[in-house]
């Protein structure tokens, strides 16, 4: 069986890797290139932990394949904080206590940074809608919304 | 939403005096969550791993006549096959506390099938190999010789006589004297208080309703997932996510007949468990591969095994007969409920004996249980497991005798409330308060009389809960620069090391910031029971504060020394020594910071470990207000309101209080509305995914509001409850009547789905 | 010793097959430790059901069985089922 040879960006960085023609881009970035941040919570598109987005879009990584990856640009949790400095959706989710296992969280990061990118000022039913594809078994998603509301206020200066 | 906080006790303890307590400060393993670096049970890797893949039954019933595992243990990058033979036989015993009593040749056959296999999903051989995609190909060439057998996956159809026998020769036990025929009821319980009959004869109106509830799965988003270890010198090493890295160890060791200390746990982070995690399934697997072969195995379970393969909670068969006077005083209650166990006894039917009716004063109680298997996944402990299933059925049938008798549904529970001296329908009589409060918080909460619209409705319900103690072990370190090191054998689960550092930051009297909280391994701490039943903040809790306890003393003898005092002579205040009499001298209060810097000098390292098996746990209560709007065309119910008021002693990272009784409601609101098993005629599972077995999502929600009850626990040096649990017991039954309120209809039956909404709003009967 | 003897009662369904069906005891005992070695000395083989399958409640307080729990003269004393959580 012999691999593909797939040129990407990860989080800003240039990446090569070899995958299988089976292979997710959930899987490749796990087992291959040892991103562990992106959870696998279902491998069927069911539950978002794996959400990352592929040149702007956000995708679950489980639905992709790792040679769709060619060429484009992959945004994961890994590459959310600049540094040591938190995105302010991480600060917020922190200051709310808007995780309790946490293994949710960076699909939900992730997904909730792309609903602010397309819409700064959402209401919470906005938030409800956007985020109906990311399971969270824990919270019962009170402290996230308020997170991710709270987080748009501040990114939007309030 | 802002949570509200009641304390109805306010005398006593004087909370102005906490400093940290009941605050809400950024947990210490926050930042690894929020950048993706946190490990959990699948981001382990080693050097030369293999992955671990499993084979498991299409059939829900069938002896299996062989196994020939020749040609996946010949395939390329093959290196170890293992079926049933590779794990020693057990002795069959029930050992262990009688409600949860294990039974180590079940545990055997339910990690990996023998004789038979019992449920689609079952393990039957396993396979480690150099890829994920060879252990799948391996997996089709295992060849095992099935004879399919009769199956039954309803506990009704189970108890008949003519059931197909999941095991020929199990005799009922508890019953006496003991049944001649198998069958697959594998116990009977019964609990008695007064005189039913005499109570029932005394009663002006009864209410008698039947119910069943479906299986619901704990729904974790983290699949069962760990990577195994073992060396030639036969000790092995396990990092696996699970509530309980002590009880991983223990099993595994059993299960692979190794002493305990040859084998060392690694707490993964854990992403959710809420009971499903307190037992094992993967990490005998790949420490039995690796154990093979050499090499160090990891198993990721996909989401379809954790469906067929792990513990839902039960289904169950109940009916409920509860009477009162015309004054609405209680008389007398009868309770019957069959729980299915799944493949191997053990549900949690007597818990659901005990739970259903304790809330109340009732002076006649009879509370039967049966633990009956079927070909289902065998059931594992689901969040306060069987009481919010006795609770749905009696919460149902109390809101039904209220309407009978005309009284408001709250003040009906709340004539009837159980207090301190109420005896329970197991014996003791109640030792704390806190029911009659949350009652109370509800009937001063502005929703209680708000106004309801077209095809609205509002229900309450009450729910009862133990609450565990137990053993626990934490060590308290002072670093050198001052700051502390707390270590406990708790999985924190959602929060736990945030309140282990409160509390200890709050006993020495430092900054929470100046304690950091972990979990440690099997090797490194002593035991500590599993995260599970609202257990770890209290009893735990009470590990770390008996550890600062202990480095108090030591600090007090260290700062004696460098005073030339006594040790007697010098006590602690606001995180510093300072001489107990005035007459000691002008000597400023030292710091811990100072302390530590002259450790070397004064005999070196302080530090301390505290072991406990605390008891003194206080129960705890919810009563829960749920309004609903149906949609009379689909049948579709809408949760418009939802308020959580919960007795949790104190709480002691308020935010995590919350969270633990906004997530539990919302697990219930899953279990009243959506989620069931669903199989076809063959017995194999339809929605073994989240698309089809749906859990909520946030769309489907308004804001739960919670409201604090505090009623301190005595027995813990804060205060402090479990509260992870109780808020799921009440919330099934709240659902429900709130859908009668709405509609005048009583659904029975979980999950009240559409079309059964439906189906009773075009039904006649009210 | 004079003191009130301690009113013990079995829960656990099991107890039976050692006792033959009584349930209720009058037991002086300074400890839980007594109660416990009084019973298996009249019923060999009952202490050890209820050092390794029962909790108590002592006077309505839920403990897991531990030898040096104190007793109250006039206490009551309930060997329960034990009980796991989720």
């Amino acid at each position: 069986m012999s691999k593909h040879h797939v040129t990407t960006t990860l989080n800003g960085n240039a990446v090569e890797f070899l995958c299988e023609t089976q292979q997710t881009l959930l899987e490749v970035l796990r087992d291959e290139l040892h991103h562990t941040g992106t959870k696998e919570g279902c491998a069927t598109g069911d539950c978002g932990a794996c959400s990352v987005t592929l040149d702007g879009r956000l995708v679950c990584s489980c639905l992709v394949l790792g040679v769709e990856a060619q060429g484009k640009s992959i945004q994961t949790i890994e590459g959310m904080a600049e540094g040591t400095s938190l995105h302010p959706l991480q600060r917020k989710f922190l200051e709310h206590a808007a995780l309790q296992c946490g293994v949710c969280t960076p699909g939900i990061l992730i997904a909730a940074r792309a609903l602010l990118e397309r819409n700064p000022d959402p209401s919470e039913e906005e938030v409800r809608f956007w985020l109906a594809g990311n399971l969270c078994r824990c919270t019962g998603y009170n402290k996230i919304i308020d997170a991710v509301l709270d987080a748009a206020h501040e990114m939007r200066g309030g | 939403m802002d949570a509200k906080v009641i304390k109805p006790e306010a005398e006593g303890r004087d909370d102005n005096a906490l400093k940290i307590v009941g605050t809400s400060p950024v947990r210490p393993d926050g930042v690894p969550k929020v950048t993706g670096l946190a490990r959990y049970g699948a981001d382990f890797a080693l050097p030369g791993m293999l992955w671990g893949a499993i084979l498991r039954s299409p059939h829900a019933h069938a002896r299996i006549r062989a196994i020939d595992t020749s040609k996946a243990g010949s395939l390329t990058g093959v290196k170890a096959v293992i079926t049933s033979a590779d794990f020693p036989e057990q002795k069959y015993e029930f050992v262990g506390p009688e409600r949860v009593a294990i039974n180590f040749w079940h545990m055997t056959r339910n990690v990996m099938a023998r004789e038979k296999v019992l449920y689609e999903g079952h393990a039957v051989a396993a396979v480690a190999a150099t890829s994920k995609a060879i252990a799948e190909a391996a997996l089709r060439l295992i060849e095992v010789d099935y004879e399919p057998l009769p199956h039954v996956i309803d506990v009704d159809a189970a108890m008949q006589p003519d059931a197909p026998l999941l095991f020929e020769d199990m005799i009922t036990r508890g019953v006496e004297p003991p049944p001649k025929n198998a069958s697959n009821i594998s116990k009977r319980t019964e609990l008695n208080l007064g005189d039913v009959d005499a109570g029932f004869a005394a009663a002006d109106e009864i209410v008698e309703m039947s119910f069943k509830t479906a299986p619901v799965h704990q729904g974790y988003i983290e699949p069962h997932a760990c990577l195994a270890r073992f060396d030639a010198k036969g000790q092995g090493e396990i990092w696996a996510a699970s509530q309980g890295h002590f009880v991983v160890r223990a099993f595994t060791a059993r299960l692979l007949n190794m002493n305990i200390g040859d084998v060392l746990v690694h707490p993964a982070e854990i992403g959710g468990g809420f009971g499903g995690k307190t037992v094992i399934y993967v990490e005998p697997l790949a420490a039995a591969l690796s154990r093979k072969c050499g090499h160090p195995v990891k198993i990721m379970m996909s989401r379809e095994d954790v469906f067929k393969s792990t513990g839902p909670t039960s289904g169950s068969s109940m009916t409920v007969k509860i009477g009162a006077r015309k004054d609405g005083t209680l008389v007398a209650a009868d309770g019957l409920f069959k729980f299915q166990a799944g493949a191997f006894p053990g549900s949690p039917v007597m818990n659901a004996t005990m739970c259903g009716f304790a809330p109340y004063n009732i002076p006649n109680v009879r509370s039967v249980g049966y633990d009956v298997v079927c070909n289902r996944p065998k059931s594992a402990a689901y969040r306060a497991p069987g009481s919010p299933i006795s609770a749905f059925a009696v919460e149902s049938v109390m809101d039904a005798l209220a309407a009978k008798l005309g009284m408001d549904p709250l003040k009906f529970r709340l004539m009837n409330a159980c207090k301190t001296g109420t005896p329970t329908a197991w014996g003791p009589k109640h030792a704390h308060d806190g029911y009659a409060e949350t009652v109370k918080a509800l009937l001063a909460h502005p929703a209680y009389a708000a106004p309801l619209g077209k095809n609205q409705g509002r229900g309450f319900a009450s729910g009862f809960w133990f609450n565990n103690g137990g053993e626990s072990s934490a060590t308290v370190h002072v670093n050198e620069d001052g700051t502390v090191v707390v270590a406990t054998g708790s999985m924190d689960i959602g929060g736990s090391r945030a309140s282990m550092a409160i509390m200890a930051a709050e006993t020495l009297g430092i900054a929470y910031d100046d304690v950091r909280a972990i979990v440690a391994d099997t090797a490194s701490i002593g035991y500590t029971h599993v995260t599970g039943g609202s257990r770890v903040t209290f009893a735990t809790g009470i590990a770390v504060v008996e550890a600062c306890r202990k480095v108090i003393a030591e600090l007090c003898a260290r700062a004696a020394m460098i005073w030339k005092l006594e040790p007697g002579e010098v006590i602690w205040e606001n995180g510093c020594a300072r001489p107990a009499d005035a007459a000691a001298g002008k000597l400023e209060p030292m710091p811990l910071k100072a302390i530590a810097a002259k450790r070397a000098l004064t005999g070196g390292p302080i530090g301390a470990e505290a072991s406990v098996n605390a008891g003194g746990a206080a129960p705890g209560f919810a009563t829960e207000l749920c309004d609903v709007e149906v949609d009379p065309e689909t049948g579709g119910v809408k949760i418009l309101r939802f308020i959580v008021a919960q007795d949790v002693g104190r709480a002691i990272h308020r935010s995590y209080v919350e969270g633990q009784m906004e997530g539990g409601a919302v697990q219930g609101i899953g279990w009243a509305l959506n989620e069931e098993y669903i199989y076809d005629d063959a017995g194999r599972l339809l929605n073994a995914g989240f698309l089809d077995y749906r859990i909520p999502v946030a769309s489907d929600l308004p804001m739960i509001e919670t409201v604090l009850v505090e009623v301190p626990n005595p027995n813990h040096p804060y205060g402090a409850k479990g509260v992870g649990e109780v808020n799921i017991v009440p919330a099934m039954a709240a659902v429900a009547n709130a859908i009668n309120n709405a509609i005048g209809r009583r659904l029975t039956e979980l999950p009240m789905s559409p079309p059964k909404v439906l189906a009773a709003i075009h039904s006649g009967q009210k | 010793m004079n003191a009130a003897p301690v009113h013990v009662v079995l829960i656990s369904s099991h107890s039976g097959h050692y006792t033959g069906g009584v349930k209720e005891f009058e037991i002086e005992a300074k400890t839980l430790h007594d109660v416990i070695r009084v019973l298996d000395q009249r019923y060999p083989g009952l202490g050890e059901h209820l050092e390794e399958e029962t909790s108590v409640a002592i006077d309505g307080e839920i403990h897991e069985v531990a030898y040096f729990h104190p007793m109250r003269p006039g206490g009551e004393v309930y060997f329960i089922p034990k009980i796991e959580g989720g």
